[in-house]
This record gives C-alpha cells, structure tokens and sequence, in this order.
C-alpha cells in the first residue's frame, strides 16, 4: 500500500462517515440489522478495496458507491434493482408537465409526518438520490459516481423525484385546505 | 458545482424543471446564476416553484434524521472498524515477517518431520500471535474509550458518587451485576465520579469513572471473556492498564495516576465482587 492508501488513513477517512453509511442504509434495508450487516460489509470490503481509491477524489462518494453496490447483490437489493426508469433510456423525452399547478406554488411543508409518509411511498430509485443529494449533501458528479450513471440522469431524476414527492404531498395539502 | 451544461431554456416562459432543481442544489454555474435569477425577479410563478422546491428539499433532510444511528450502533460499527484496521496492519506486518518456507513436496521422511515440526510451531506461534494481536485490539479500544472520556465530548449518562445511584442505573443495560465499594473501603483520595455504558469488542461494558486526587480513572467491568483478555499490567503512550478477572467479570482500570495507586484501586473493586 503506498503510504497515502495505509489502513490507518481508511480509519481516518472511514470514521466519521459511520452515521451517514447507516443512516443511507437503513433507507436502502428498511431493517436495523440489515443495515447494520451492510455497513459493515462495507467497511470491510471498502477497506481490503482501499488500493482502487483515487486520492483526491471524494473518498464519501467512493465509499457509497462501495455500499450501494454491497446493497444490490444483497436479497433486498436484488428485488429492489428491478425497477426501469424511463429517464435512463437514451430517446426517451422529459414529458413531465412544466406548468405549475396551485399546489406547487402554496405546498405547505410544516407537516412533517406527511413528508415522511411521501418519502416512505416514493420510488426507491427517486428516494435513494433525494437521500444523496439534500441529506447527504452530495454535488452531481458525485452522485452521478455513487449511481454509476451520467450526470444528465442525475439531474433529471432529481427533477422527477421531487415532482414525484409532491405528488404524493398533494392530497395532504387539499386536506389542510 | 459541477461542469455542467444547463441548456437553460424557457419553455413556456417558465424555467424547466432541471434547471429550477439545479438552481436549488447550487449546480448552475454563475452565468447561468445571473441569467436564472434575471428571470425569477420578472417570473411570479417559477419564483413560486423555486421556494416549493427549496422547501421540499429541507422537509427531505429533516425527514431522513429519523434513521439517525443508535449509540449502541455506532459503537459496534466503530469497533468493527477499528478491528478490521489493526487486523490490516497485522496482516501487513506478518507478511513482512514471514521467513519460514515449506517446500511444496519433501522427498525424505527427515525433510516431512521436519516440516510437520515447523508446522506445529508455526501453528503455536499463530496462536500466541493471534492471543497478542485480540490483547492488544483491546487494549487500544480501552485507550480510546478512556481519552473519549478525558476529551469530555460527551457527558457520562450517570454523574454521581453515591454506588447507590450508580449501580442500580445499570440494572437491564448490561446482561450482568457487580459491586461497588463503599467510599471509606477507597484508597485515600479516591472517589467514584459517575458511570457510563460503552460497549468494548461490541459487548456491553460498565464504564465506571473514578478520580485519584486529580487523575481520572476509567474502569471498564465486563463479563469476562475467555477470547479476550488484557495483560494483567501494561503501559501504552503513557497510560497504565490494570486488570483483574473474577469467575464471572474482567475488571480493566486505565489512567495516567502512580500505577501502584490504580492497582490499590483495582483491588478494592475486586475485593466486593
């Protein structure tokens, strides 16, 4: 191992990731223990990888990537990989409706439960870069890193699943109404 | 901010929603920016949907906290971590010590014992290695639990000095009981200080926090484990570790005090049990 890729490095850079890799796999899992089991598959796995991590590349993104990866050759994840986004598809146009509709203006987010209940019922897919992008915080590029597809997917997935989880706020907010 | 091309566009006269949401997430480059916020200033309805996406983006963060890690969790993960570490450096370092050779097929019956003779010691000694290596994983895990409790990141969950509000605290925490003392069966200026849990090779362990005049002692009570085991006294970066087992418990004192006065503590522990 050169001495920038030492085991004492992985520790340092591994660490204070522990609560984020967790938290994301719990989302992923839905399973306490699973998710446990996932991050410590990870860990392990990402530390005896260590040596195919770029220095000075995002080391978050690499080390997500290692966990989704872990994720979709796990039972969960198998089922969980079958669904097909339309957007990935070379060809195939945004047709999502650009208008606003009154909702979107005057979606009222002070309930919590209910943006809960939206996250809990969104698409896998749309969940999982929602996470990485306003949780984890992530830029495009590294999403796009994690996901393993190209930035332009990146970007309109994240439009999708936004529309998506309104959608799914909608009929909260007519309650409120 | 990544290099991306927008393609802005106002379809509509509205902004799409890709560039509304890389907006939002701070991934338009600052032509763009400007370009954007021209049109926000002028545009009611996209200044709408901008502020309904930024919203949404905030209810999203606050609603992923409720996977937040458990302490417990976390330390188990930690742990694991570390592990997997030390247990790399090892492998490092064994590698590097390996001198002894086997040939692939010993054609004399001398060449065979003599093999089986390295075998066996080469197995004895990867059971010694493998007893030093599990020791001094533990050892530092102690080291760390102790310097986390001198760094006062966090407060112990039990501040008091009274055994009978420490030990009953414990009660369903941790799959085993123990005793403490009474203040006067102490060494001269010594005083229990509170208590923690913490969990050590992933079980749970009572953290108990103890002063000698101005030194902190953390003293970790926890079913002993014939895997684990520390050396009864040892010294690493300046702190001393004394250890005591009873049938049922492995007692480990870590502080920076006279190690004649850790070990007077030690046994006063050990003494109740």
């Amino acid at each position: 191992m050169p001495p920038s890729h030492t085991s004492a490095s992985f520790e340092e850079l591994a660490l204070p990731l522990l609560p984020a890799l967790f938290s994301h796999a719990m989302w992923l899992c839905r399973n306490h223990a699973e998710a446990e089991d996932l991050v410590q598959e990870t860990v392990s796995k990402a530390l005896r990888g260590f040596d195919s991590f770029e220095p000075g590349s995002n080391f978050k993104a690499w080390i997500f990537r290692v966990l989704r990866n872990n994720f979709l050759t796990s039972r969960t994840g198998i089922a969980a990989a079958r669904t097909v986004f339309l957007e990935d598809h070379p060809g195939v146009a945004d047709s999502s409706d650009l208008r606003p509709t009154p909702e979107e203006h005057l979606i009222r987010l002070d309930n919590q439960a209910a943006v809960n209940e939206a996250l809990d019922k969104l698409a896998a897919p749309f969940r999982e870069i929602l996470l990485l992008c306003d949780v984890e915080e992530m830029k495009y590029k590294d999403i796009a890193a994690v996901l393993d597809v190209p930035i332009g997917t990146v970007m309109s997935r994240i439009a999708r699943a936004r529309r998506a989880l309104q959608q799914l706020l909608q009929p909260q907010f007519r309650e409120s109404l | 901010m990544t290099e991306i091309n927008l393609n802005y566009s106002q379809e509509s006269g509205h902004l799409s929603l890709q560039v509304l949401n890389a907006f939002v997430d701070g991934e338009v480059w600052a032509d763009a920016g400007t370009e954007i916020q021209k049109h926000l200033e002028d545009c009611h309805a996209c200044t709408l949907r901008a502020l309904s996406v930024t919203r949404l983006k905030a209810a999203t963060a606050r609603g992923a906290a409720r996977f937040a890690t458990s302490p417990e969790a976390l330390a188990r993960l930690s742990a694991q971590l570390r592990t997997q570490v030390a247990e790399e450096h090892s492998s490092a370092a064994k590698q590097i010590g390996r001198v002894v050779r086997f040939p692939a097929r010993s054609a004399s019956s001398v060449g065979a014992w003599s093999a089986l003779a390295a075998a066996i010691l080469l197995a004895f000694c990867f059971a010694a290695w493998q007893s030093f290596r599990q020791a001094n994983r533990l050892t530092s895990e102690l080291l760390d639990q102790h310097l986390a409790t001198l760094a006062g990141s966090a407060e112990p969950q039990v501040i008091s000095t009274d055994k009978h509000t420490v030990k009953p605290w414990f009660q369903g925490r941790i799959p085993f009981s123990f005793n403490l003392p009474e203040p006067d069966a102490l060494p001269p200026d010594t005083m229990l200080r509170g208590a923690d849990l913490v969990y050590v090779e992933g079980h749970p362990t009572a953290l108990l926090l103890f002063t000698i005049h101005k030194h902190q002692v953390s003293m970790f009570v926890a079913q002993r484990n014939s895997e684990f085991a520390v050396t009864p006294r040892s010294t690493h970066a300046g702190f001393t570790l004394r250890s005591a087992t009873t049938n049922e418990l492995r007692l480990t004192a870590v502080s920076d005090v006279n190690p004649t006065e850790l070990e007077a503590l030690v046994q006063a522990v050990l003494k109740v049990q």
